[in-house]
């Protein structure tokens, strides 16, 4: 079985192709292409939409070229249906529909959260794991209980990346600012006080990010500051999730995952609560097609699963991980 | 070494020939040392302090024999019963309206628990103890207090799954119990608000 994903949620257009062979499945392509705004701005929804638009047909050639396959002989086409932004999740959406409809293709939409941690088990061979989503959009503990993902902690406000980003953005760098933020905090050597908000399971993130624009020390001071703020917190809470829950494995998916500084204390925390830790592949960790490809390989193949009605292939701005049944 | 926590090591002790609990918590050396030392002894002060407190509230909780700022080291009574995270379905069910009520009476009594799970109540003789106070702080606030229910509910949902709904209906009736419909009401719609901000919830966002 042949499966088309297509990625369009945010900033990152991509298409993969993923084959389902002998209950052996492989990743054959994946090619993606990500929005890069102006430095200091944000992801304009229109001007991200318009970049998919502009590049989503090349990708999607490239990525058939690759595979060394026609459209003709995929069985399966699935889209990230959300969450997301209206404007750039359309693109997405708008392909998967027209290939379906012309090629006759069975079409699955399916929930972005849920493509990263497929993405993230296929990838490591974790098989019951705690699971650290940590993203742009995400910032969420989840235990697989009951057919669904439930949340054990997540955030109260801005997510992780949003935080990095923003902060980032303020001083003058493009999203993502990820790698910018953490190649100046290793510069930075003075630790700053500023505000640590755990409350129980759940962090807040929008305080400290108030606190660092506000502060007038040195950019690298504050950058480490923030960083090693942020990631106690997240460090803390995983640590409390793991406790409780007994966990024997922690799995870490999404783009924040690639920071070295957070893996190192999620490296730690894993020590010392006796669990072992999974890392996505960075090349697998942000926003991909492979993960849309294989969650929609997974849903066609269970059992009593039909393919998407056109009328019913919708997309959704704001879809909860926990709110999705899974059969799989 | 009984319990190995997300913050300190537990360990059995004794304290003048009657069984005891230490509590240490020891640097974690993945956070900054300043930032570490600064939550590990707040927390030693404050838990240490809590914990005393609500015992003047008639709600049961362990005794402190010592406590070691320095070494963020509390050393408190044994309580000899089994978490109520443990317990059967059935009777975690039934606990709930009696953690409704002592949650109803900290936050009467301006205190906010912080880590309102089911891992923080111990059942011993029939009688419900509450432990773990690091996180708690004095307030007012009826958002704070909120935030605690809210978490509670968060913790039902995910790890006790198949009794969530009846477990809740009964934390809420006793909580409603004690703090008062009036007061149950508002805390009730600051709820809905908080989860209302957690992302993606595209519905509840349409509420006020």
């Amino acid at each position: 079985m042949i499966c088309l994903g297509i990625e369009s949620t945010a900033h990152t257009f991509s298409c993969a192709i993923l084959k389902k062979h002998d209950g052996k499945t492989t990743i054959i392509s994946d090619v993606k292409k990500t929005y890069q705004p102006p430095s200091g701005e944000g992801i304009h929804p229109r001007e991200a939409s318009r970049h998919h638009i502009q590049h989503g047909p090349s990708i999607l050639s490239q990525c058939m070229k690759l595979a060394k396959i026609n459209i003709e002989d995929l069985n399966v086409i699935s889209y990230a249906a959300g969450p997301g932004l209206g404007p750039c999740l359309r693109v997405g959406a708008v392909m998967a529909r027209s290939l379906s409809s012309y090629y006759n293709i069975p079409i699955y939409p399916v929930n972005h959260a849920i493509g990263h941690i497929d993405l993230g088990k296929f990838l490591t061979g974790a098989k019951n794991p705690l699971v650290l989503l940590i993203s742009g959009g995400h910032t969420m503990i989840l235990s697989f209980v009951m057919n669904q993902w439930r949340v054990f902690g997540e955030t109260l406000d801005i997510t992780l990346g949003q935080l990095i980003d923003q902060f980032g953005r303020y001083l003058g760098f493009s999203s993502p600012c990820g790698k910018n933020i953490e190649k100046l905090s290793r510069n930075g050597t003075n630790y700053i006080s500023l505000p640590y908000a755990v409350k129980g399971h759940d962090v807040s993130f929008s305080g400290l990010l108030s606190a660092a624009k506000h502060h007038s020390s040195k950019p690298e001071d504050i950058c480490y500051s923030l960083q090693e703020t942020a990631f106690s917190m997240i460090g803390e809470v995983v640590e409390r999730a793991l406790a409780f829950t007994e966990k024997k494995e922690l799995l870490v998916v999404g783009g924040v995952a690639a920071n070295t500084r957070l893996s190192q204390i999620l490296n730690d925390v894993c020590v010392r609560q006796e669990c072992s830790l999974f890392i996505s592949p960075i090349k697998f960790a942000g926003d991909c097609g492979s993960q849309i490809a294989l969650t929609g390989l997974l849903e066609a193949t269970t059992p009593h699963h039909t393919p998407s009605k056109m009328e019913n292939t919708f997309i959704r701005q704001s879809w909860r991980i926990d709110s999705v049944r899974i059969d799989y | 070494m009984i319990k190995k926590g997300a913050e300190g090591n537990i360990y059995l002790s004794y304290w003048s020939k009657n069984r005891a609990l230490l509590k240490i918590r020891l640097a974690k050396p993945y956070r900054n040392n300043i930032l570490d030392f600064s939550i590990r002894k707040h927390r030693t002060i404050l838990e240490s302090e809590m914990i005393s407190c609500v015992k003047s509230l008639g709600i049961y909780s362990p005794l402190i024999y010592f406590v070691d700022i320095k070494k963020c080291m509390i050393i408190m009574q044994y309580i000899d019963g089994e978490l109520v995270k443990n317990l059967s379905d059935n009777k975690i069910v039934d606990i709930c309206k009696s953690i409704g009520k002592i949650s109803g009476d900290l936050h009467k009594n301006g205190i906010m628990h912080g880590d309102l799970t089911t891992s923080n109540f111990i059942l011993c003789k029939n009688k419900i103890f509450i432990i773990d106070f690091g996180l708690s702080s004095r307030t007012t606030k009826s958002i704070d207090h909120a935030v605690d229910l809210r978490l509670f509910k968060e913790i039902l949902n995910s790890a006790h799954t198949p009794i969530m709904e009846n477990a809740w209906d009964n934390f809420l009736t006793g909580y409603k119990q004690n703090v008062g419909l009036k007061y149950y009401n508002i805390i009730m719609n600051l709820v809905s608000n908080i989860e209302a901000r957690g992302r993606y919830n595209n519905n509840l966002n349409m509420q006020k």
